[in-house]
């Protein structure tokens, strides 16, 4: 009775710590696996992919002008590091954008990398993401290693600081990922219950 | 006929320095700018909010700041919108004329979305909208993440107001 007790308060006490970490804003250091549909209904699980070299996960959306303004940035960024061992996943939280909505917007916009959609933004609660587009880099031991934005503005012709390739880039070289985390404004992830 | 003569001039004197709806004026605000509206608040608490016509849950969440902006003489209302500098014309100043927003509304001019993010707040993660008020001393007392309600808004200026 007594170990029940016990167990029952540390499970208590470590759901305490994650929730305050969470509330927090800081993203976990590492990344929980997680299982979600793509928009045909086939089921990935990030333990899928950890053959890759590394995982990028976009939080992105169809109807958000921000997220929509990178699209084709997305389209060259897979299109970039997929021959590198770089494996890109798209996740959409948004709970007004269905799976059909997600997979006509896919193919409009040649997002031809892998797009999960997230019922009820579980895994975006997950990992405390917030805006789209926001990006995570992930090593094959799922820790994250860069998390932000894709580049330092929204108008393309602009862009001065590439942040997420050039995280990509020093971690396939061998180097030290310089910056680790960024940020920049985006549509808010449409959760439910909000 | 002095009355008559009087009477314009008082209408015109009165309203001078105010902004009206064929008078919305948008200019850019900077960190030296921004830092200074935080920081000389003369006696008045500030809400401040982030916002961008493209953002929906801003555009949403807009008559209620519109709406207390009109029921708070005591406050100062400002809204800093994310949109380009470009866009004020075509874009920034139609939506606040529809809303009919007379405060003060500006445009961000900072170079980088970070700096204007962590001059606000650290812990902010650039999401929209964003509200921020700041006591009669320019001290932050309130970060609202996300579209708020006409109630919570209110409930957290009277909060500010009143320093609990």
């Amino acid at each position: 009775m007594r170990i029940k007790i016990y167990i029952a308060a540390m499970l208590l006490s470590a759901a305490f710590v994650a929730n305050l970490l969470f509330a927090a804003g800081g993203a976990p250091s590492k990344a929980e696996n997680f299982k979600l549909k793509d928009y045909n209904g086939k089921e990935y699980s990030l333990s899928d992919f950890k053959n890759s070299k590394g995982i990028v996960i976009m939080f992105i959306a169809t109807q958000c002008p921000v997220s929509n303004g990178y699209n084709e940035r997305m389209a060259r960024l897979f299109a970039d590091y997929k021959d590198k061992g770089i494996t890109v996943i798209g996740i959409n939280s948004n709970k007004e954008e269905s799976a059909e909505e997600v997979k006509i917007h896919a193919k409009e916009h040649n997002l031809n990398f892998i797009i999960l959609k997230d019922p009820g933004n579980i895994v975006a609660d997950k990992f405390g993401a917030s805006v789209t587009p926001e990006t995570y880099f992930l090593n094959k031991d799922l820790e994250i290693l860069y998390h932000g934005r894709i580049d330092d503005s929204r108008r393309g012709d602009e862009i001065k600081s590439q942040d997420l390739r050039n995280a990509l880039d020093q971690f396939l070289n061998g180097k030290k990922i310089t910056v680790t985390g960024t940020k920049a404004f985006g549509c808010s992830i449409k959760r439910v219950g909000a | 006929m002095k009355s008559r003569l009087l009477f314009p001039f008082l209408l015109v004197t009165l309203f001078s320095g105010f902004t009206t709806i064929d008078t919305i004026n948008v200019t850019q605000i900077n960190s030296a700018k921004l830092t200074k509206l935080i920081k000389e608040r003369k006696g008045k608490i500030l809400f401040l909010n982030l916002w961008a016509t493209w953002c929906q849950p801003c555009r949403e969440e807009f008559p209620s700041i519109v709406k207390l902006a009109g029921e708070f003489n005591d406050v100062e209302f400002a809204a800093v919108s994310i949109d380009y500098p470009d866009e004020v014309e075509s874009k920034i100043i139609p939506f606040l004329k529809s809303n009919k927003a007379v405060f003060n509304c500006y445009v961000s001019g900072f170079k980088h979305d970070e700096d204007l993010i962590n001059l606000l707040d650290k812990h902010w993660n650039g999401s929209l909208p964003a509200t921020f008020i700041f006591d009669r001393h320019g001290k932050k007392v309130a970060f609202l993440s996300g579209k708020q309600s006409y109630d919570r808004f209110k409930a957290e200026i009277l909060k500010a107001r009143t320093g609990k």
